[in-house]
């Protein structure tokens, strides 16, 4: 199959297929690593000097090494020195050493935005709900918390991008997201082999899904952009 | 009728001694005006009467109800220091108003978060108090749209809101450009023909000597000097007679 014409509804097919595993992948990601994230910052914003030790102590070793190193620590760690493939095998067990390296990775990443978002809100705006009697919780939900985002997204979207891109970083461990999809039809796969384009292809998905993202996030700016804060 | 009784506050923050001692007392829609020097403890004791600090000694009673006694309990529980929160009001120096809401909502958010009365009687009430400020047409404007000024006077009909039993004023126009004190001023000064219960911290001396009925001077934590507006006239002591010629 030399033509082009006759390669692309098989690399096309192919290529949506390793789409969706980075979707899925993307997806996991974020849905641990939001909420992980808060608890994170607010264990390392806590005034139990231990604790705040501990968890400053974890980010510092997940921001300061390489995601790629922590996924193949998380990947073969288990199965070299305990002799047990805790992931199982195959695509599945890949997948899920992936979303733990990616979920803590990000999870830490986020915590430090959140951090920012939280302690940038002027300490004023707690103290006149204090005076007007509010709880605590009617405090943070009620006045801290939309100046909270309003502040973290800039930060945030940034990040979210960036995470669009480093899934392929699961390639190492053979996940098979889309740059493991395109790579195959240059090794030979399905009739196909020696072809560069389906590598190219795949930057396409990227520039569109992250273009989505870009769109959505520039939408919830705008939308917050009524007040200064 | 005695609305409040400060009786001998001391409070330090380390090794700082910033109130050491304070005592006085407040009639029911007397105006009492703080005056000293930065760093004299004026502010420290807005925010111990407003329980954002809490005193080391010292106690604070209220229409005869006892709302701070730091020999009987330091650290009240979070709904304790609610209820005690709204005897008072306070306008901050910087306003604090809440950027994501509308000069309306400011005004009611709190009456309404605690079920001060039908969402119908707080709006009303809330309207009538910003008219009372003279921003009417701003009823739908955010904060980032208004002046200081305006945004100042929002404040002060937000704490309002709340009816507290005194109102009590932080440097309320210490963050202002010159020429946007004076609607302000003329705020505090209407609230002070109703016989609104106010204590004001300011550095704007002839707007004290004007509105108050008792000046205090603070100096280096404790009252210094304290008497009618007549004391800025005829400054007995020579700290007090020394901190008005610098104005």
């Amino acid at each position: 199959m030399d033509s082009f014409f006759e390669q692309f509804p098989i690399v096309f097919k192919a290529l949506n297929l390793g789409f969706l595993q980075t979707l899925k992948l993307f997806g996991v990601t974020l849905l641990g690593a939001l909420p992980l994230g808060l608890i994170i910052s607010f264990g390392s914003m806590s005034k139990f000097k231990p604790l705040s030790a501990v968890v400053k102590f974890l980010v510092w070793i997940i921001r300061g090494t390489p995601l790629m190193l922590q996924l193949l620590i998380i990947f073969y760690f288990p199965g070299l020195v305990f002799g047990q493939q805790l992931w199982g095998g195959g695509e599945s067990g890949r997948f899920i050493a992936s979303s733990i390296a990616f979920i803590i990775n990000y999870a830490c990443y986020f915590s430090e935005i959140y951090r920012g978002g939280i302690q940038g809100v002027p300490h004023g705006q707690q103290e006149a709900g204090m005076v007007l009697g509010l709880s605590k919780s009617q405090i943070f939900f009620k006045i801290t918390l939309l100046q909270m985002i309003k502040r973290i997204v800039p930060p945030m979207s940034n990040e979210i991008i960036t995470l669009v891109k480093d899934t392929s970083l699961a390639r190492i461990i053979a996940l098979q997201e889309i740059i493991w999809a395109g790579q195959a039809f240059m090794k030979g796969s399905e009739g196909i082999s020696g072809a560069i384009w389906p590598l190219f292809f795949t930057g396409v998905y990227y520039l569109a899904f992250s273009g989505i993202l870009t769109l959505l996030f520039g939408w919830v700016e705008k939308k917050l952009s009524y007040f200064k804060a | 009728m005695t609305v409040l009784e400060v009786k001998n506050i001391c409070k330090s923050f380390g090794r700082n001694h910033v109130l050491r001692g304070i005592d006085f007392t407040l009639e029911k829609g007397e105006v009492l005006s703080i005056i000293g020097s930065s760093g004299s403890g004026k502010t420290t004791l807005l925010r111990c009467l407003n329980s954002l600090e809490f005193a080391d000694e010292g106690q604070i009673i209220v229409n005869g109800e006892t709302i701070f006694d730091a020999s009987v309990n330091k650290h009240p529980s979070e709904a304790e220091l609610r209820q005690k929160r709204l005897h008072f009001g306070l306008v901050f120096q910087n306003f604090n108003l809440f950027p994501q809401y509308s000069v309306l909502d400011n005004v009611t958010l709190a009456p309404r978060l605690l079920k001060k009365g039908t969402r119908e009687d707080i709006e009303k009430y809330a309207r009538g108090l910003i008219g009372s400020v003279g921003l009417q047409d701003k009823i739908n404007s955010y904060p980032c749209e208004l002046s200081g000024g305006q945004q100042q006077r929002v404040a002060i009909a937000r704490a309002l809101a709340m009816k507290p039993n005194i109102l009590c004023f932080d440097e309320p126009t210490s963050a202002l450009d010159p020429e946007l004190t004076g609607e302000v001023l003329k705020v505090i000064r209407s609230l002070a023909d109703k016989k609104m219960t106010m204590i004001i911290v300011t550095h704007e001396m002839t707007f004290a000597h004007d509105v108050s009925d008792k000046i205090i001077f603070m100096d280096g934590g404790v009252i210094a000097e304290h008497g009618t507006p007549e004391i800025l006239e005829h400054p007995k002591s020579e700290r007090l007679q020394a901190f008005l010629t610098s104005f």
